[in-house]
């Protein structure tokens, strides 16, 4: 158990860094639509991920 | 991908009680500020209780926040921003599912996703169905045509994020679904009791097919009802599809937060990493923790944005139990799931009846049709039960036997008299969706 939460924790600072990313597409993206709604439609997966890990790493 | 995890989430669904509990506070309070810095609706409701988001601290602050009830919604969807009123929390540029209740109450209340929320609502119902035993490998068939109520919408999402492949069978009428059935065999089903129940019957009636034999359904997700629950209806089902019968409750206000595990331990475990449910007691509304007392269902959704749902009254009747499931999942067991709602349990003569109850006895009979009705009346000033049942036979010695036993369990599990009217078969009403049988005439209009 004590393994596997450490994954997990690793997993939630994965998904940290993977909206970081999402995010700066979708703010560089103002102009090009289809780059724009495919990352914010990701950065609301991201949410969910986040809802899925919440409180692991405390 | 390890298709054996028993688990959707091996992290929250067996979280230790103590920890589940510091989630669903950490989460109430966030929903709470959430809604109270977005929403004129919930700001000004909570000002007026004289609390503050900050005020929140323990379980008992939390029972101090004020109930939503369907008819506020009404009332607050009248104002800006049309449609939703001033309980969105979002602007309307990020709302992209527009859902509606089924007015079966009143005015419907519309319901505004954002995609964070309908991935959300998938998620939830991605859970429950994983519980249930749905793989990527399953063909899931879904009878029914979608269209502005949320029913079974995040179902078929759920389907595709478990990776299931999810045939839509709205648009057909009953024969041709099940000739779609037998034409491309899906493992699962989703639909309502009375329409799992419905569909058998013109299987075997209509097309002479032997749904438990010739169809392959092997699992079936039900909703809209409460009959997956109740023993004797479920046991109806299952025989008839040859398949094991799982409830969920949900709702479109809420989400889907209740969920019947492949233990089929008789009860519904609620989702309390992202619903937070409380009890009241019917009459007095005080809080209820202990197993056996059944009450009032309040219930927050933790995690929904769009149009938060915050102790919400669901008018849902459970009790709460104390057991493990053997299942392994932390989240706590409603024996018997919902059995009731408050609408619709009423003194009769001064005793408590629950539709559900009758169900049960009539459904136990196997000579007796799946369909039925209840009226309760006024003769003179005096409570008065009449049950339509349908028989293949009526009139016939052998169905005024039936109709004697039938009278017999319904006075003993009901503590109630009834008349007794017997049809052919065919004769009462068919339903898809959220059945009408049960029907109150004591006070100014149907129920």
């Amino acid at each position: 158990m004590k393994e596997e939460k450490g994954t997990w924790a690793q997993m939630a600072s994965r998904v940290e860094e993977l909206g970081r990313l999402a995010q700066d597409l979708y703010d560089a993206s103002e102009d090009f639509p289809a780059v724009n709604r495919n990352a914010k439609r990701i950065l609301a997966s991201l949410e969910v991920l986040r809802i899925n890990l919440e409180k692991i790493a405390e | 991908m390890n298709k054996a995890i028993r688990y959707w989430n091996p992290y929250l669904e067996v979280l230790p009680r103590e920890s589940l509990g510091e989630l669903q506070l950490k989460k109430f309070k966030r929903i709470l500020r959430w809604a109270y810095d977005r929403s004129r609706f919930h700001r000004a409701l909570y000002q007026e209780a004289g609390l503050r988001p900050e005020d929140i601290r323990t379980w008992e602050d939390v029972r101090r926040v004020p109930k939503v009830e369907k008819s506020m919604m009404r009332t607050v969807q009248r104002k800006d921003p049309f449609p939703y009123g001033e309980a969105l929390c979002v602007p309307l540029d990020d709302v992209t599912e527009f859902h509606q209740t089924s007015g079966t109450t009143g005015q419907p209340v519309y319901q505004p996703d954002t995609w964070q929320d309908w991935e959300w609502f998938s998620e939830c119902w991605a859970t429950l169905l994983w519980a249930q035993g749905y793989r990527p490998h399953d063909r899931v068939f879904l009878p029914f045509g979608y269209n502005v109520f949320v029913a079974f919408w995040t179902a078929h999402y759920a389907c595709e994020k478990i990776g299931c492949e999810v045939i839509p069978g709205g648009v057909l009428d009953t024969q041709a679904r099940i000739l779609k059935i037998q034409e491309v065999r899906p493992t699962a089903m989703m639909a309502t009791p009375t329409y799992v129940l419905g569909m058998a019957d013109v299987a075997e009636k209509k097309l002479s097919l032997n749904p438990a034999s010739d169809l392959g359904i092997r699992k079936i997700t039900c909703a809209g009802e409460p009959g997956a629950l109740i023993p004797s209806t479920k046991r109806r089902m299952e025989q008839a599809w040859g398949a094991k019968v799982f409830d969920h409750a949900g709702a479109t206000e809420i989400g889907a937060w209740g969920f019947e595990c492949e233990a089929q331990s008789g009860g519904l475990h609620i989702n309390e990493a992202m619903f937070m449910a409380e009890l009241e007691d019917l009459e007095t509304g005080e809080p209820i923790t202990q197993a056996g007392r059944p009450g009032k269902l309040v219930i927050t959704a933790l995690d929904r944005l769009a149009q938060p749902c915050i102790r919400f009254d669901a008018k849902d009747i459970v009790e709460l139990s104390d057991e493990q499931c053997e299942c392994g999942r932390s989240f706590r067991l409603l024996p018997k799931g919902v059995f009731g709602r408050a609408d619709d349990i009423t003194k009769v003569k001064g005793v408590l009846l629950a539709p559900t109850a009758i169900e049960e006895v009539v459904h136990a009979f196997p000579g007796i049709g799946d369909e039925y009705e209840v009226v309760v009346d006024k003769k003179g000033d005096v409570d008065h039960i009449l049950l339509k049942v349908e028989m293949l036979e009526p009139g016939t010695p052998a169905a005024k036997e039936l109709e004697a036993k039938l009278r017999t369990e319904l006075r003993v599990k009901t503590n109630l008299g009834y008349d007794i009217e017997v049809y052919h078969y065919g004769s009462l009403p068919r339903y898809e969706v959220k059945a009408r049988r049960f029907k109150d005439l004591r006070h100014k209009g149907a129920a």
